[in-house]
């Protein structure tokens, strides 16, 4: 059974990181035409404690993405330099969607593993019904 | 003759197995997408279950399980790798799935074993 519920935490922290990834991507999409935003990215790392692997993932440090900010033309914005140009965001819509539907799609196979592991404990439990 | 039967033990261990591998397969999943993680796995349970000393079940034929052994299985990193993602992760998904599903028919098998044998135990007793 403790196997059972290290499986369960582990499709947790899966699922919460995955969810955590979607937050930041909603973020990025949200400020796509905010001048000056500069996308955030976070990593994925494996949580050790005491020295030890635990197989638990976590959301690492979140960095922003140090890629050239797009320039706008468009002289009557109030934030235009002298030649008609602005500084846009560095958000790349296709690419934030292509991260979304990835987060979900590794957040469904985390629930997946957490529906079996369940299933798999409570047919263990089934053996005590007569 | 009930008080050490070598079927419940073999399918204990066989279920034990089956729990420690979907604890690897759930750490592989939810670090599909950790750069520099290797996947991890626990060996086969054929290799990984020992016949202990004084097994009570007969074997006639050298590749049956010798009785009341013990399981010594762990998971560790993965020695084939199939794919590696250019971020140095070598889960793939789809393996991932796969082998999960082999866990389950696994344990359900183990669980089937030891209900019938206490089925036909308490059949012997005269239960029904």
């Amino acid at each position: 059974m403790a196997d059972f519920s290290s499986a369960l935490s582990l499709s947790a922290s899966g699922m919460s990181a995955q969810a955590q990834r979607l937050r930041h991507v909603s973020e990025n999409i949200a400020n796509a035409d905010t001048p000056g935003y500069h996308r955030k990215t976070a990593t994925f790392e494996e949580v050790v404690s005491a020295g030890q692997h635990t197989g638990q993932v976590a959301l690492g440090q979140v960095n922003l993405d140090r890629t050239a900010l797009t320039r706008i033309y468009d002289p009557g914005h109030p934030l235009a330099d002298e030649g008609g140009y602005y500084d846009g965001s560095n958000v790349d819509l296709v690419v934030e969607i292509a991260d979304a539907r990835e987060a979900q799609r590794s957040y469904e196979a985390n629930l997946r593993m957490f529906d079996q592991a369940r299933q798999m404990s409570s047919a263990l439990l089934d053996l005590l019904r007569r | 003759m009930f008080e050490n039967l070598a079927i419940l033990k073999v399918a204990q261990s066989m279920a034990s197995h089956a729990a420690l591998r979907q604890n690897a397969i759930s750490q592989n999943i939810a670090n599909a997408d950790t750069p520099g993680y290797t996947a991890r796995d626990v060996a086969p349970f054929a290799e990984t279950y020992e016949a202990g000393a004084g097994g009570t079940m007969r074997a006639s034929r050298p590749e049956h399980l010798q009785g009341s052994g013990t399981l010594r299985a762990e998971i560790t990193s993965r020695s084939q790798i199939s794919t590696m993602s250019p971020n140095g992760n070598s889960v793939s998904l789809e393996d991932e799935m796969v082998k999960a599903v082999e866990v389950k028919r696994q344990h359900d098998l183990a669980l089937t074993i030891y209900k019938t044998s206490l089925g036909v135990l308490r059949t012997s007793l005269g239960r029904r």
